[in-house]
């Protein structure tokens, strides 16, 4: 007798934002992309909207959604798919020092040519919005193949009705020199429910870093986004995954990134969120698809004020010979709320697999809370597998020791901070990036 | 695998369950069904007040309109409610005063399975048994040397005769009608069990024991167990399992409720072995049970120590609610699953007291085909200053058709709490069994020695008597196993 959600509620929730959305989509497929959509295209997305139909929004009686409650933020009423004003785009708040990368922008999912670097004379590499890349080969060989595979309703949704995105390829031998830099620039200036479709595809032997910076522009209203990035990491191939999250309060965020490696692959992912957006969901799965790869999951979360950031990770060992290893550090001040999920899943006969999880917690605001639940599920008996969890906060002998000898309290808490953290940020690949982020954890404090 | 590990490992499948006889006697068998006439049956066969068959329908009514939980990770059997029969009981007798009254089918039935209820049999008078076979208590053993010292072990049936007061005040004040579904069925139809009052200031002098029994086919057990340790007193109690070999499913429904108040102590260990089905999945027993504690004053303990070795399904959680300050919760369990078992268990802390602690070992070791889950919640509440907890929870795999899962639910809301998880998964260690094997030691023994390594910290838990037992216990279970 599995507990079905009562009848109405579901209606109610479908008419607050999906039924303008259901017209929304009615209108996307009859007039806007009417003939640049293959017919494949079509048929995934009435699938997808029908899934999402099904589910309707999450609620907190959802295992998945227990500690994070939508319900406040998708009963509120957004514009769909707003054309974006470019005018007076102010990028300094996702300046990295020093970074040199290609730039590419997204304006509240829209791809910026203006503000965005032309990458068309660097060899192997490809960036363009998504809807022009409907017709590559490996787009209908990926597209929407892994991350629609989980439950997760906004991923139905994003699939069904994403109005935009950006479509990455980095071509077979391809090194690029230089990372890529995008950044995700929320900046309507009213209420709007942003979809943001995105699949990056990394060709056998290709390495490249991707960074991604996520801003609200001074000028935006309230913004909601639901943002799907599929990842294919082939053969040999090497990616380092970059998110920055320091958008302002106004932006709230339902994250989902699906890699799925081959054979003797890398994915690295650093998911640092720092204190501004009110809402963010992060579900970032890996799925080890052949033997011998590698993957590893780095997290920093400061949250502030009445922040709730959810990061939901899934590590899917379904080969033997692969190597995971996830770390994940929360610091949470005043009321705000960090929750952690991690799942690592090892099937039957993934043998030889090492997976290791941890994630410490920073408890230091009054009111804050932390909710955490390291999760093994473990189908194969040749494996070593081990989670660690602690929740704590600033160690007093510490803070004496420093005091004592000539520092301020306040320059002492950021030193631990500092500390706490370094276990996280000396992982990162790239130094630029690694003192960006150092400088955001002191700067957020 | 060598072949020779593999053919252990049969043997370990094969390993036949010792207890798994049944006992011919006359049986007093309520009809199948679950209405409102089946609880008022019940409530009547045991005489109870009228205040009691209320508190038993309103859990019905509650129970009729939940609905089964999905979140747990085995799939849940279909269990038809009003295909068993909720009562059971050997054919009334009057009154037992002395052990002659007592049939002589049942005196060896528990005899057969180790349970000595002659008293003068029974070596120093250490223990003191309360003999639960299929519905009804049967026989409680030194219940006169207990009552010198002011303390109450009697069945439950005999409590709400003889303490009304005391059952009314504490039946449902830790485990609530509403609980949870198997919660609720329990209390509408619960039909006998043990209940204990320790009073002020008393160090209860001997180990007390509650041997369950299911005997009866085609019938639930759903037997309560009330604890109380009233300010400074202590007792340590233990509670073991055994049921016939049957083709079919049994339910086993039970509700535990222990209230630790100020400065008390409760210590309270579990056997478990129900019959857990033949190595194809077939038969044993559902063991969904309800437990928790309450430390309801300051500076009180609550201690769970669990050996799991039986059911085809067990689905627990063991919890303690740190109310008092400086209050104490301890859980220590082994779970053992082969075959086709499942194990779906943990425990659950919830701090609400200021300088609470509690600390979780849990040692799960699975075999065969068979999933082992731990699932545990540590909850600190915003009020739960300064409290601390340690929770450890390891995995043994043995074969490579056995799932190990971990589910640790943890949530602080307080920032003065300090918590700490760790968990591993790993199989038998191929340098240790080389070590001991090289040694001159077989691998069968070798392996038994790991694993009552493994295990050690949650059997020392245990009362001695029952340490060596559990360690028998492991050691049957795993016999021959070698990963």
């Amino acid at each position: 007798m599995p507990k079905e959600r009562p009848e109405h509620q579901i209606k109610i929730m479908i008419t607050q934002v999906s039924d303008s959305l259901y017209s929304q989509l009615i209108k996307t497929y009859g007039e806007n992309l009417p003939s640049a959509e293959p017919r494949s295209l079509d048929e995934i997305r009435k699938q997808a909207f029908e899934r999402f139909k099904r589910v309707g929004f999450p609620t907190v009686k959802h295992e998945d959604w227990k500690y994070t409650n939508v319900q406040p933020l998708v009963n509120q009423h957004y514009e769909l798919d707003v054309e974006p004003s470019f005018a007076a785009i102010d990028l300094n708040n996702a300046g990295i020092p020093r970074l040199d990368a290609y730039r590419v922008v997204l304006v509240d999912g829209k791809y910026h040519a203006g503000l965005s670097d032309d990458v068309s004379d660097v060899p192997g590499l490809s960036i363009m919005p998504i809807d022009q890349a409907f017709e590559r080969l490996c787009f209908a060989k990926y597209f929407a193949q892994f991350a629609d595979k989980t439950d997760n309703p906004f991923v139905a949704l994003n699939t069904a009705a994403f109005t935009s995105g950006l479509f990455i390829e980095v071509g077979k031998n391809t090194q690029l020199s230089k990372p890529v830099h995008i950044i995700h620039v929320s900046a309507a200036r009213q209420p709007v429910f942003n979809q943001v479709r995105n699949l990056y595809v990394m060709s056998a032997f290709a390495e490249a870093e991707i960074v991604e910076s996520f801003i609200t522009d001074d000028a935006a209203e309230r913004n909601l986004n639901n943002l799907v990035t599929e990842i294919m990491v082939r053969e040999q191939a090497k990616l380092q995954h970059y998110y920055l999250q320091t958008a302002t309060s106004q932006s709230s965020y339902l994250n989902h990134t699906e890699i799925y490696q081959e054979k003797h692959s890398l994915y690295n992912n650093y998911n640092c969120t720092f204190p501004g957006p009110a809402f963010v969901r992060n579900n970032i799965n890996v799925r080890l698809g052949d033997s011998e790869v590698e993957s590893h999951l780095y997290g920093i979360t400061l949250t502030a004020g009445n922040q709730l950031v959810d990061n939901h990770t899934i590590v899917d060992h379904l080969k033997p010979h692969c190597e995971s290893y996830e770390w994940y550090k929360n610091i949470t001040q005043d009321t705000s709320t960090a929750v952690f999920n991690g799942k690592i899943f090892v099937r039957t006969d993934a043998q030889k697999t090492n997976a290791f999880q941890q994630n410490n917690n920073m408890l230091i605001g009054e009111k804050s809370a932390v909710y955490t639940k390291p999760q093994l599920e473990i189908f194969a008996d040749d494996v070593k597998c081990s989670h660690g969890c602690t929740i704590g906060q600033f160690d007093n002998d510490a803070l004496f020791y420093l005091q004592a000898r000539g520092i301020s309290e306040a320059q002492a808490r950021i030193l631990l901070v500092h500390a706490f953290a370094f276990d996280v940020t000396s992982r990162f690949a790239n130094a630029t990036v690694r003192e960006y982020v150092e400088h955001l954890v002191e700067e957020g404090l | 695998m060598s072949t020779k590990d593999d053919e252990l490992l049969k043997e370990l499948a094969l390993e036949e369950y010792k207890y798994g006889f049944t006992t011919d006697i006359e049986m007093d068998i309520a009809p199948k069904g679950l209405t409102e006439d089946t609880v008022r049956l019940i409530s009547a066969k045991k005489n109870e007040p009228e205040w009691l068959l209320e508190w038993r329908l309103k859990a019905l009514r509650h129970f009729l309109q939940m609905d089964m939980p999905t979140w747990q990770n085995f799939e849940h059997p279909d269990v038809d409610f009003q295909d068993i029969s909720y009562y059971a009981a050997p054919k009334a007798k009057p009154q037992l005063n002395s052990m002659d009254e007592v049939d002589p089918e049942l005196i060896s039935t528990f005899e057969k399975l180790g349970i000595p209820l002659n008293e003068q049999k029974v070596l120093a008078g250490v223990v003191a048994v309360d003999a639960v076979f299929d519905s009804v208590s049967v026989k409680t053993t030194f219940r006169e040397k207990l009552k010198e010292q002011g303390v109450i072990f009697s069945s439950f049936g005999e409590a709400v005769q003889e303490h009304p007061e005391l059952v009314r005040q504490y039946l449902g004040s830790v485990v609530p009608q509403t609980d949870n579904i198997y919660a609720a069925l329990n209390s509408a139809v619960f039909s006998d069990g043990s209940f204990v009052y320790i009073p002020k200031g008393v160090h209860c002098p001997m180990e007390l024991s509650t041997y369950f029994r299911i005997n009866a086919e085609n019938t639930g057990q759903f037997e309560r167990t009330l604890i109380i340790a009233d300010e400074g007193a202590y007792v340590s109690y233990l509670e073991g399992c055994t049921a016939p070999m049957r083709d079919e499913n049994q339910l086993h429904a039970a509700v535990v409720e222990l209230v630790a108040l100020k400065d008390a102590e409760i210590k309270y260990s579990t056997v478990q072995n129900w019959y857990p089905g033949d190595k194809d999945g077939k038969g044993g027993i559902y063991n969904f049970v309800t437990k928790r504690g309450i430390c309801k004053g300051d500076n009180s303990k609550i201690s769970w120590t669990q050996v799991e070795t039986g059911s085809a399904i067990t689905w627990k959680y063991p919890g303690v609610i740190l109310k008092g300050d400086h209050s104490v919760g301890e859980f220590y369990s082994v779970a053992l699953t082969r075959n086709k078992q499942l194990a779906d268990t943990g425990t659950k802390m919830i701090h609400l007291g200021k300088n609470t602690r509690s600390k979780i070992v849990s040692k799960g070791i699975s075999a065969g085909v068979s999933h082992n889950s731990y699932r545990g919640l540590v909850k600190i509440g915003p009020g739960a200053e300064n409290s601390r907890n340690f929770t450890q929870c390891d995995s043994l795999l043995i074969g490579d058709r056995c799932g190990a899962h971990t589910f640790p639910y943890i949530e602080n809301r307080n920032k003065t709490a300090t918590l700490e998880h760790e968990a591993t998964t790993s199989k038998i260690g191929e340098d240790q069994l080389f070590y001991l094997t090289q040694r001159g030691i077989d691998p069968e023994k070798a392996v038994g020695l790991i694993v009552n390594g493994y295990a050690k910290e949650v059997l020392n838990q245990l009362p001695m008597e029952f340490a060596v037992e559990a360690q028998k216990l492991l050691a049957i279970s795993l016999e021959g196993s070698v990963g």
